[in-house]
């Protein structure tokens, strides 16, 4: 992987300096630590950043990669961030989203990992159930037939357009952070995503027209 | 289905290994691999550092796997408040627009059918910000919602978005120094302001209804008791018995603008059908009143039942008559509250408040706002279309006429 290179190389779309309003905070219930940024260059912090995200990077790179291989992935992600703190800036992006792009370039690195993954889930879908899985199967739609079609159409997907969506539904990324995670235009985050979309949609829409009658005669 | 949830529900949720962290962490300190610096950081992390530290970054949000996460709305471990707050009775003139909806519902013939559906336009302001730099605005997402229920308790979930647009003036004028984007993702879900195709599914081994924490079929709405008292008393024992009033609960926002299921909100999740020994708590009278006012439109109750619904809330002392109404399809009511109040986990006080306007004339609820619920920000607005029996089959939402 290259250098991530935050400070050295802004992208033109993102006014420099601008950081979130105070009152971005969303909910009750919604941690307001979710955009968080702070500056990293002292190891107590970082300290604390590996105790918040551990958790959820480690998730996002086992959904990818598979639980055996992501915990030297996730280990290479904070160091790599550890390794590189000087340069993040907190004015432009939040940690959580810097975060997620050094693992999705990381991620980037196994392609063939991550096909092999794709193939697995396809086939016999989510290794574990964590607790309260039983909940979702019971309102689980009738999904379950669509799913090697949806892995393999996942494969098939340029790397880069993967990455975007699946910041999206995996991380629940926004454009912007997944602009600067990704360090790329913003208005390219738009569209590899809806690249991204089209293709997945037509493969689960194409298979099981039944379940949606109006989208069938689309094609 | 949205090739989003499509996406979470293929990769599930990974084996979570607790000691993964902790062996990572070391690893990462003692730089047991090769070529790896041993990092500095958890040398300083001793003692007060730590905690000072990890006071300031708390666990971020994580999005729910298999669980629309924009649609996430729980606020865990409620406790009860016996007796709810300190409310006005209800009003002579409220009490009586009751007892006259409880007199017209009663006397509607009971109309067959084939499904029971209810058709809802849904409003909620999406829970995050959105734009970039400076020019942050807060969007309404718009949606048509479709349960349809099987005589023989079959549920197939229908949904249409209507489009996601700035909620004010102020936001407006956010969103064009943007660009007027026509599409965001957020939270794990692509906003647009463009409608969607309506869609339609089946959700399977799902009880259709629930009540007070109680899953309820069909056949057990149509055998609750007619008499007012009685039913009360059914709804306050479901309610103890569910711990809401005394033990921990949750609170589960309305089934999300992404559709969902035909449970009530704010209602109870969980709970035994197990007879609660005496001496336990009062049932809050707040989460009565909802029970009660879900038999009144999003459940299919007979006329004698829904009579009798409209009576107990008649006589329910935090039920507060608001005056006349005007839902937001212009449609004349009159508007009634109420409110129940429940501690967080993190020691919140939330009051959850909803209001019903309700068309005497017809007995029918016209719409319902819900405010303070956890993870929703400002109102959320579900306005009735239908809400009956009908022998149409199944099929996705189609325009808002």
């Amino acid at each position: 992987m290259t250098a991530m290179s935050w400070a050295a190389c802004p992208a033109e779309d993102t006014p420099p300096g601008v950081t979130e309003a105070p009152d971005a905070r969303s909910s009750l219930s919604e941690p307001e630590t979710r955009g968080v940024r702070l500056p990293l260059d002292d190891p107590e912090s970082f300290g604390a950043v590996f105790d918040a995200y551990f958790g959820e990077i480690h998730r996002y790179v086992a959904q990818r990669l598979g639980v055996d291989h992501a915990e030297d992935v996730v280990a290479e992600t904070f160091l790599t961030a550890f390794r590189k703190r000087s340069r993040y800036d907190p004015s432009r992006a939040t940690v959580r989203a810097w975060l997620y792009g050094i693992a999705t370039n990381l991620v980037g690195k196994h392609r063939r990992l991550e096909v092999r993954t794709l193939r697995a889930l396809g086939r016999y879908g989510p290794e574990a159930d964590a607790p309260g899985h039983e909940e979702r199967v019971a309102v689980r739609v009738s999904a379950e037939s669509l799913r090697p079609e949806l892995a393999a159409a996942l494969a098939g997907l340029d790397r880069r357009d993967r990455d975007v969506v699946l910041l999206v539904a995996l991380a629940g990324l926004s454009h912007e952070e997944i602009s600067t995670a990704l360090d790329i235009p913003y208005g390219t985050v738009g569209s590899r995503l809806s690249r991204a979309r089209k293709k997945l949609r037509a493969a689960l829409g194409g298979v099981n027209p039944m379940l949606d009658p109006e989208e069938a005669g689309r094609g | 289905m949205d090739e989003l949830q499509a996406i979470r529900e293929l990769y599930g949720e990974p084996q979570a290994d607790p000691f993964l962290a902790a062996r990572v962490r070391r690893r990462l300190e003692s730089g047991s691999r090769r070529r790896r610096r041993r990092l500095p950081w958890t040398a300083a992390l001793a003692g007060l550092a730590a905690a000072a530290a990890a006071t300031v970054i708390a666990v971020p949000g994580v999005i729910g796997l298999g669980q629309d996460p924009g649609t996430a709305g729980r606020a865990p471990g409620a406790s009860g408040q016996p007796g709810g707050p300190e409310a006005a009775s209800t009003t002579l003139s409220g009490r009586s627009i009751l007892l006259a909806a409880a007199s017209t519902a009663a006397a509607e013939p009971a109309v067959p059918g084939s499904y029971w559906r209810v058709r809802k336009l849904y409003r909620q302001t999406h829970p995050e910000r959105l734009g970039r730099g400076q020019n942050r605005y807060w969007v309404v997402e718009s949606r048509l919602t479709e349960q349809w229920v099987a005589r023989d308790g079959r549920v197939w979930s229908g949904s249409r978005t209507l489009g996601t647009h700035p909620a004010s003036a102020a936001d407006e004028a956010a969103w064009r120094r943007d660009g007027s984007p026509a599409e965001w993702s957020s939270r794990g879900r692509v906003l647009s302001t463009s409608p969607e195709k309506g869609r339609l599914r089946e959700a399977t081994g799902k009880v259709p209804f629930s009540m007070a924490g109680r899953e309820m079929t069909t056949e057990q709405i149509r055998g609750l008791p007619a008499d007012p008292a009685a039913l009360r008393e059914w709804v306050g024992a479901a309610v103890r018995e569910a711990g809401i009033g005394g033990g921990e609960t949750t609170l589960t926002s309305t089934a999300g603008p992404t559709g969902g299921t035909a449970q009530d909100a704010p209602g109870p999740t969980g709970g035994t059908a197990e007879n609660t020994p005496g001496g336990s708590p009062e049932p809050d009278d707040g989460v009565v009143a909802d029970a009660l006012s879900g038999l009144l439109w999003s459940k299919p109750s007979p006329p004698a039942v829904r009579a009798a619904a409209y009576r107990a809330l008649a006589e329910l002392p935090n039920v507060r008559y608001l005056g006349e109404a005007t839902d937001e399809r212009g449609r004349r009511g009159a508007a009634f509250s109420f409110t129940t109040s429940f501690t967080t986990s993190s020691t919140e006080q939330v009051t959850v408040q909803r209001t019903l306007i309700i068309d005497p004339g017809s007995s029918q609820v016209l719409s319902s706002t819900t405010t303070g619920l956890p993870g929703v920000k400002g109102e959320q607005v579900e306005v009735v279309l239908k809400a009956g029996w009908t022998d149409d089959e199944p099929s996705p939402p189609g325009l808002l006429r």
